[in-house]
């Protein structure tokens, strides 16, 4: 029985993973084209759009990084 | 110049065709080598057959308390056992974990106070080289606090900077490689506290400018159904911003362990230590103090 719950808790920990980075890579993917767009039409604001990409890029990440603290709570507390 | 460049390209191809032969060598090993002092007190040099087992090697260094329990194993005492046994009745079953914490945390605040104390000796009208380094950090901030919160709230710039300083030299300082080494921020402890302490001067500040009544009128703002999802938000800012961090360096110095235990501790990854180390390390530095001044610019601007 511990045995089983191991293997399903190893198997929730992938797929876990595996579904929970679908979501920022797309967004992140989205808001890094919409930021080359908008350095292509102004130049001249490069450093701007940058610095706001960065920081929605790591907003919109927080969602993997929550899926990830959660596989790793499965793998390693049961 | 260029023969300088072709020895040391040779130098190169040879330990690196060295590190592939321990490579291929070490493949089907699984043996470690001690070298030092027996237990009857001669010296030895000999191979100890150890089957290796990857999540027990991650339990090791991320939870050596865990590991000890797990193992049955006593913990090896260097220096005063005294020292241990406070550390024991204060910690309770963490004490190994957060004594290792505390003393990274101590090493960057000593780096740090040193390095600050060194600059203040020698500051010129004319700038020598390591004063124009800091200065340059501290005007781009300057500028960044300028453009969100306006050239009349330009004393949050210490704040800011402090916070940067600090978290990107705890991401740093699990460069170095030296066992016992880690970055403070992989726990926890560490980014939560900073997340509370950004939130808790996001709050004073919104209450010094705001005045407590609308301040207090703002949590019942479409609705006052609605206040307890408003509060709930405004918990979760600390959550948000500190799992960020603490879940980047956590996942990259993970990674970083299990590619090397799958060369065999022989090769040190620095190409993932580029990355995950510098790389992430300076992002979310970067990040956490944006958002930080996000946050505060939020409740400012009227």
């Amino acid at each position: 029985m511990e045995q089983i719950a191991r293997a399903a808790a190893l198997l929730g920990a992938g797929i876990c993973m595996g579904i929970g980075a679908l979501g920022p890579g797309v967004g992140e993917g989205f808001v890094a084209g919409k930021a080359c767009e908008g350095i292509a039409r102004s130049p001249e604001n490069a450093s701007l759009i940058t610095r706001t990409m960065l920081v929605g890029q790591a907003v919109s990440e927080s969602t993997g990084i929550y899926s990830l603290v959660i596989a790793l709570l499965l793998i390693f507390s049961t | 110049m260029t023969k300088k460049k072709k020895k040391f390209l040779k130098i190169l191809i040879v330990f690196f065709v060295i590190e592939i032969v321990i490579l291929l060598i070490s493949g089907n090993l699984n043996k470690e080598l001690h070298i030092g002092l027996d237990d009857s007190g001669k010296f030895v040099i000999k191979n100890i057959e150890k089957p290796f087992d990857l999540q027990k090697k991650i339990l090791e260094d991320f939870q050596p308390d865990q590991y000890l329990e797990e193992e049955g194993e006593e913990p090896q005492i260097y220096g005063s056992e005294k020292l241990y046994n406070f550390f024991k009745n204060v910690f309770g079953q963490n004490a190994i974990g957060s004594f290792r914490l505390l003393r990274m945390l101590l090493i960057v605040d000593l780096l740090l106070i040193f390095l600050a104390i060194l600059i203040r000796k020698k500051l010129f009208e004319r700038p020598s080289k390591p004063q124009i380094l800091f200065e340059l950090i501290y005007t781009v901030f300057e500028e960044f606090v300028d453009e969100t919160l306006g050239k009349k709230n330009l004393h949050f710039t210490p704040y800011i900077v402090t916070l940067f300083i600090f978290i990107w030299t705890c991401n740093m300082i699990g460069l170095i490689p030296i066992p016992g080494f880690m970055e403070p921020t992989r726990n926890l402890n560490v980014p939560l506290g900073l997340g509370i302490m950004a939130v808790a001067v996001v709050h004073y500040m919104a209450i010094k400018t705001k005045g407590l009544g609308k301040y207090l009128k703002g949590y019942a703002e479409p609705l006052p159904p609605m206040a307890p999802l408003n509060f709930i938000s405004e918990l979760s800012k600390a959550v948000s911003i500190s799992f960020r961090l603490f879940g980047n360096i956590l996942g990259g110095s993970i990674i970083i362990l299990v590619v090397s235990s799958l060369v065999k501790f022989i090769i040190m990854p620095v190409g993932l230590s580029l990355f995950f180390g510098m790389f992430v390390g300076t992002i979310q530095a970067f990040v956490f103090t944006m958002l930080a001044l996000t946050y505060i610019s939020a409740e400012i601007a009227e």
